[in-house]
C-alpha cells in the first residue's frame, strides 16, 4: 500500500467511525453534572454499620471521588461522585472498637458486586428458572399493593407470610401484625434461639450473652467459636486481646472444650476433647467438685434451681462418672474445677456445636449454673446481658415447616436464604413453589430469591439508612445507625422505604408511624432523648445508659423450674451403618453461606486449612489412614438424607469419630463467584430438631465416609505453595 | 530524621481470624486470581496467617503466625535484583519495590526465605463495578512485575507529609497499615524503630520477642512475641 492510499483509507474509516457513533446514543460519552462537592484525592470519612451479621459493628467509610458509569432517565453516562473505598471499624463504637473481622472488611464488595440487581425485576419464565424482565418501580409497587389488597378484600389477611433473617424484622413484624397476618418466620441455620431460651430460664433474658473477657482471669469455652463466627466476634476478640496482654502482670488463661479444634479453640492454652453432646456433663462435673470441696459458696441461684440434684451437690456428676460419659479424665476434671474456682474472675462460655445436639438445652442450662456458682453473672470479668431498648414485637412466628400447612397466598422474603440453608426434608423449596405470589428484597439472585415473582432490590448498606440493635458484645446499650455514605449506583430503593410506601398505599393503609425508613428509625430512638438521634449519626450509633422504663426487663423465674438432667444426645442414622458424627460448621469466610458471593472471601485462605475457593471434608489422620484416604482424595460422605463428594483434608485437631465440613459453598445460584462451586453440607442434614424450640439440631446427623477417587484438583490450598519450616516452636528457644 | 519503620506481632493476642488478609486486599488493590490460577500457586496475599499443628489427637495444639514482608535490614531480595527494583529506602528503612524498574526476573522471590513476594502473572482484572473500590493512593501492578507488602507506604507518606506541613515529627501510633488498623485484638503494632520511645521499639526489646528465621542473618524489622513467656 502506498502512502496516498493509506491516507485515503484512514480518512474514510475515521469518518465512518465518527458517523456510526453519532447515530448510536450509547457510544456517546455523556458527562452528568456532579451534585457533590469533593476534592480529588482527598478522602472524607463517613459513618456506617456493617450488615453482614447481627452484631452491628460501627464502620468508618473512606469516601473519595471517582468516575461512575450510571444510567439517568434512560441515558447512559458518566458522573463524578463520592464512592466508598475502604471500610474500617469505628474507633469509638463499643462493638467494633476500631477493628473488624474479615467479612466486615470484604463487605464493601456487596455494593460493587458485578451481579448485583440494578433495578426491579419480574419473573417471566417458569418459577425457579431464573428468567426475569425489568419492571418499573411504580408498576412493581402497584403489583404488591394489588396482591395485598386482594387478600384484604377477601378477608384473608392471614394468608400473608413473611420470612426474614435480618435487620428489618421489627418493621416487618409491625407491618404484618397491623395488616392482620401472623408474625414473621425467622430462620437461621446456626440459630441461637435455644441458648436464648436457656438464658431466659436461667437469667430472665432471652438474649445472647456478653463476656467481660477484658477482666477475666480464667475462661472455659464449651465449643463456642466466640473469636471467629459466633455471637459478637469483633467485640469479644478485642476483649480477648486485653485479657491476654492488656493488664500488666496478668494473663488470663483460656481452656476450650470441643471435638473439632475451632479457630477459637486453636488460641486456647489447653484444649480438651469431650464426646459429642456431653459438654453439659463436664460443666456439672466441674460444679460437683467445686461444691464438694466448698471452693465457692454453694449458691446456685435461679440457674442452679433448674438443675436436677443441685441442692444435693450434684451426686450424679462425680468426676469418675463424668469421665466415663465425657472421655475426659477424672484427674483433669478435678484440676479444671480447682482452677476455675480459684482463678476468679472466671467465666464459662457455651454456644454453637454443643447446643446443636438434641440435649442442647440441658448443656446450656448446666453451663449457666456453673457461671452462677463461679460468681460470674453480672460481675466484672463475667457474663452479662447488653441492655435492650424495648420495642413492641409479637412472639416469634412459627417454623418453616409449619409454613407449608398455612398455605400462604403472598410471601415476603427479606435477607434470608432457607432454600440453601434448611434441611432438604423441610421441603422449603416445594413450599415456596406452591405460593401464588412471592416478593423479595434481595440484592442478588440466590436459591431462594430465584423463586420470587417480583424482586425489589434493596440499596446496599452504604447507599441507604442502616441500623442494628446489637444483642451482645457491650456492657452498655447500643443502637447502631447511620445514614447513606454514598449515592446509589443503580435504580434500587431502600427496602425499609418500600415497605412503608406499600403500607401507605393499601386500600386500608397500615400506619407504621413514619413515611420513610430514616423517620422510622428516628422514632424508635425517641425514648433515648432529643440528642440521641443527632449524636448517633455522627458516630455510627448511640450508646450509653438507657433512660428508666425503656429497657427490656428480665422475666421472672418459672414457678416450677425444670429439673434438667443429662439425657444422652440422639442422632439420626444407625451407628453401625453410619459410624461417624457429622459436624457442619460456620466457615470463617462464609458463615452460613450468605457471604460466599464476595471474591475476597472466596480467595481468603481458611484459618485452619488454608483452602481457597473450595469445599472439603475433614478427617482425623488415623481415620483417614484406616480408610485409605489421603489429602485431596475425593471422598463420599453419606447420611440418611443424602450424599455428596468433596476432597479430603486431614485435620489433626479433629476427633477420630467426627467428620467435619465448612458450610458456605455449594450454591446452585449465587452470583458468578459462588454458583456451582463446591458442595453444601446442609444437604446431608437430617431434620432433627430441639424438642423445646423446634430449632434444627444441626450436629445430630450420623454419616459414613468412603474413598471415591483420586484428587480432582478441587482442593486449592494456599500453603501448598510452600511454607516456612514446619516448626511450631520457631523462635521460642532464644 | 530518617525512620526505621517496623512491626511487632503479639502471637498471644492473634486469633487467626484473617481480618488483616482481607484488609490488605482492600487497601492495596491486590487482585483475586480465581480458583484455577490459585490452584497453580498464583494467589497473592501480601499478608497470610500461617497455621502449625503439633501433637496428636487429643493432645493436639495449634499456633497462628501472621507473615508479611519482614522488611529486612539485610534483605536477600535486594542484592539479587539486576535492575535495583528491589532496593533499600534510606529515609524509611523499608525494603522498597519499584514496579516500573522491575523486569520480572523473579530472582528476589527465589532469594526471599519468607515466601512473601508475588509475581503478577496477569494484568489485574476487576469485574465492573468492583473497580470503583480501588484505592487511588496505590499504584496498580501490571503483568510481569513482582509485588509484596509495603507496610502501606502510602499511609506512611501521607502521615509524613501531614507532619512536615505541621512542622512536627510523626507521632507514635499515627501511622497504621491496613492490617494493623483492622486487627480486632490489636495483635499488630506498627511504629518507628528509630524512636526508642515508640511502642514497637519497646516490644522489640521484649523477652518474648524473636525474629523469624533470624539465624539466616536477614535482620528482619518484624518482631514476633511468643504466647507464653519462657524462663
Amino acid at each position: 500500500m502506498d502512502r496516498r492510499t493509506f491516507i485515503k483509507l484512514t480518512a474514510i474509516t475515521g469518518t465512518s467511525a465518527t458517523l456510526a457513533s453519532c447515530g448510536v446514543p450509547e457510544h456517546q460519552l455523556i458527562r452528568f453534572v456532579p451534585d457533590e462537592e469533593l476534592v480529588p484525592g482527598i478522602a472524607e470519612w463517613k459513618p456506617s454499620v456493617c450488615p453482614l451479621c447481627a452484631s452491628g459493628c460501627g464502620l468508618n467509610v473512606r469516601v473519595m471521588m471517582a468516575d461512575v458509569d450510571i444510567t439517568k432517565d434512560g441515558q447512559a453516562g458518566v458522573v463524578r461522585m463520592g464512592v466508598a473505598k475502604k471500610l474500617e471499624g469505628q474507633e469509638s463504637h463499643p462493638i467494633s472498637q476500631g477493628g473488624l473481622c474479615p467479612r466486615g472488611q470484604a463487605a464493601i464488595q456487596v455494593t460493587y458486586h458485578p451481579d448485583r440487581l440494578a433495578q426491579p425485576i419480574k419473573r417471566t419464565g417458569n418459577r425457579g428458572a431464573g428468567t426475569f424482565e425489568p419492571i418499573s418501580w411504580d408498576a412493581a409497587i402497584a403489583e404488591v399493593v394489588g396482591k395485598l389488597d386482594a387478600l384484604a378484600t377477601a378477608g384473608n389477611q392471614k394468608a400473608l407470610a413473611v420470612v426474614t433473617g435480618g435487620r428489618r424484622r421489627v418493621l416487618l413484624d409491625q407491618f404484618a401484625s397491623k395488616f392482620g397476618a401472623g408474625a414473621p418466620v425467622t430462620y437461621e441455620l446456626f440459630s441461637d434461639d435455644l441458648l436464648r431460651r436457656a438464658n431466659q430460664m436461667s437469667f430472665g433474658f432471652a438474649q445472647l450473652p456478653t463476656f467481660d473477657l477484658s477482666n477475666a482471669n480464667y475462661v472455659i469455652g464449651f465449643g463456642a467459636d466466640f473469636l471467629g463466627t459466633w455471637n459478637a466476634p469483633v467485640a469479644h476478640t478485642a476483649a480477648y486481646g486485653r485479657m491476654r496482654r492488656g493488664r500488666p502482670g496478668v494473663r488470663g488463661a483460656f481452656v476450650q472444650v470441643e471435638g473439632r479444634m475451632s479457630p477459637t479453640g486453636a488460641s486456647a492454652d489447653e484444649w480438651v476433647a469431650a464426646n459429642p453432646g456431653t459438654e453439659g456433663v463436664l460443666a456439672l462435673g466441674i460444679a460437683h467438685v467445686i461444691l464438694r470441696e466448698k471452693l465457692r459458696p454453694a449458691d446456685g441461684g435461679r440457674p442452679g434451681a433448674l438443675i436436677d440434684g443441685w441442692s444435693a451437690g450434684l451426686p450424679a456428676y462425680a468426676p469418675q462418672q463424668v469421665s466415663t460419659v465425657t472421655g475426659v479424665s477424672a484427674k483433669r476434671i478435678e484440676r479444671l474445677a480447682r482452677e476455675f474456682a480459684e482463678r476468679s474472675p472466671a467465666v464459662a462460655i457455651v454456644g454453637g456445636v454443643p447446643l446443636a445436639h438434641t440435649n442442647g438445652l440441658f448443656t446450656a442450662l448446666a453451663v449457666n449454673a456453673l457461671n452462677h456458682l463461679a460468681g460470674a453473672v453480672g460481675q466484672k470479668g463475667g457474663v452479662s446481658f447488653t441492655p435492650q431498648l424495648s420495642r413492641s414485637t409479637s412472639p416469634a412466628g412459627g417454623s418453616l415447616v409449619q409454613l407449608a400447612a398455612a398455605s400462604p397466598q403472598v410471601l415476603i422474603l427479606d435477607e434470608t436464604n432457607p432454600v440453601f440453608s434448611a434441611p432438604k426434608a423441610w421441603k422449603v423449596r416445594e413450599t415456596f413453589q406452591a405460593v401464588p405470589f412471592i416478593v423479595s428484597f434481595a440484592s442478588f439472585i440466590d436459591e431462594t430469591s430465584v423463586l420470587a415473582d417480583l424482586i425489589l432490590p434493596d440499596h446496599s448498606f452504604l447507599e441507604g439508612w442502616i441500623d442494628a440493635a446489637p444483642e451482645s458484645g457491650s456492657a452498655q446499650a447500643v443502637i447502631s445507625v447511620a445514614g447513606p455514605a454514598m449515592k446509589p449506583l443503580f435504580q434500587t430503593r431502600a427496602a425499609g422505604d418500600v415497605i412503608l410506601q406499600v403500607a401507605g398505599k393499601l386500600q386500608k393503609p397500615v400506619d407504621l408511624g413514619a413515611q420513610t425508613y430514616d423517620a422510622y428509625v428516628k422514632a424508635a430512638l425517641a425514648p433515648l432523648g432529643d440528642d440521641a438521634w443527632t449524636a448517633a449519626q455522627k458516630q455510627s450509633g448511640w450508646w450509653g445508659e438507657l433512660p428508666k422504663g425503656v429497657a427490656v426487663a428480665p422475666t421472672p423465674a418459672e414457678a416450677k423450674p425444670a429439673a434438667a438432667r443429662f439425657v444422652p444426645p440422639t442422632f439420626d442414622g444407625d451407628a453401625a451403618q453410619f459410624p461417624f458424627h457429622f459436624l457442619p460448621y460456620a466457615s470463617a469466610a462464609f458463615l452460613d453461606g450468605s457471604t460466599a458471593h464476595l471474591p475476597w472471601l472466596q480467595e481468603m485462605p481458611d484459618p485452619i486449612t488454608s483452602a481457597m475457593w473450595s469445599s472439603w471434608v475433614e478427617l482425623n489422620p488415623k481415620t483417614a489412614e484406616r480408610l485409605g484416604i489421603g489429602l485431596g482424595d475425593l471422598v463420599e460422605v453419606a447420611s440418611s438424607a443424602g450424599s455428596l463428594r468433596a476432597p479430603a483434608f486431614i485435620n489433626p485437631g479433629l476427633a477420630p469419630d467426627l467428620i467435619a465440613m465448612p458450610v458456605g459453598q455449594g450454591h446452585a445460584t449465587y452470583t458468578r463467584y459462588a454458583s456451582g462451586r463446591g458442595v453444601n453440607p446442609v444437604e446431608l442434614l437430617a431434620p432433627v430438631t430441639h424438642a423445646e424450640t423446634g430449632t434444627l439440631a444441626w450436629a445430630a446427623t450420623r454419616v459414613k465416609v468412603t474413598r471415591a477417587g483420586e484428587p480432582d484438583g478441587k482442593l486449592v490450598l494456599f500453603s501448598a505453595r510452600g511454607e516456612l519450616r514446619e516448626n511450631p516452636r520457631e523462635g521460642e528457644t532464644r | 530524621m530518617a525512620h526505621r519503620w517496623g512491626m511487632a506481632v503479639d502471637l498471644d493476642r492473634c486469633t487467626g481470624c484473617g481480618a488483616c488478609v482481607t484488609a490488605c486486599h482492600a487497601e492495596n488493590n491486590i487482585p483475586t486470581v480465581g480458583e484455577l490460577q490459585a490452584s497453580r500457586g498464583r494467589a497473592m496475599h501480601w499478608i497470610r496467617v500461617e497455621r502449625y499443628f503439633e501433637g496428636e489427637f487429643p493432645e493436639v495444639s495449634m499456633k497462628y503466625r501472621p507473615v508479611m514482608c519482614q522488611q529486612c535490614d539485610a534483605a536477600p531480595c535486594e542484592p539479587v535484583c539486576p535492575t535495583y527494583a528491589s532496593h533499600h529506602s534510606e529515609e524509611t528503612g523499608l525494603n522498597a519495590q519499584i514496579y516500573n524498574r522491575c523486569i520480572g526476573t523473579r530472582y528476589c522471590a527465589n532469594a526471599c526465605p519468607y515466601n512473601v513476594r508475588f509475581f503478577d502473572f496477569f494484568n489485574p482484572v476487576w469485574d465492573k463495578p468492583l473497580h470503583l473500590q480501588l484505592n487511588p493512593d496505590v499504584s496498580m501492578r501490571e503483568v510481569g512485575v513482582m509485588e509484596k507488602c509495603t507496610f502501606c507506604v502510602q499511609r506512611i507518606t501521607a502521615a509524613t507529609i501531614t507532619a512536615e506541613a505541621e512542622k512536627r515529627e510523626v507521632k507514635d501510633g499515627e501511622v497504621k497499615p491496613a492490617c494493623v488498623q483492622s486487627c480486632p485484638s490489636k495483635a499488630l503494632v506498627f511504629g518507628d524503630l528509630a524512636d526508642p520511645e515508640s511502642e514497637v521499639s519497646r516490644l522489640a526489646e521484649s523477652p518474648r520477642g524473636s525474629k523469624l528465621l533470624e539465624d539466616l542473618g536477614t535482620a528482619p524489622k518484624v518482631t514476633y512475641l511468643q504466647g507464653v513467656e519462657h524462663a
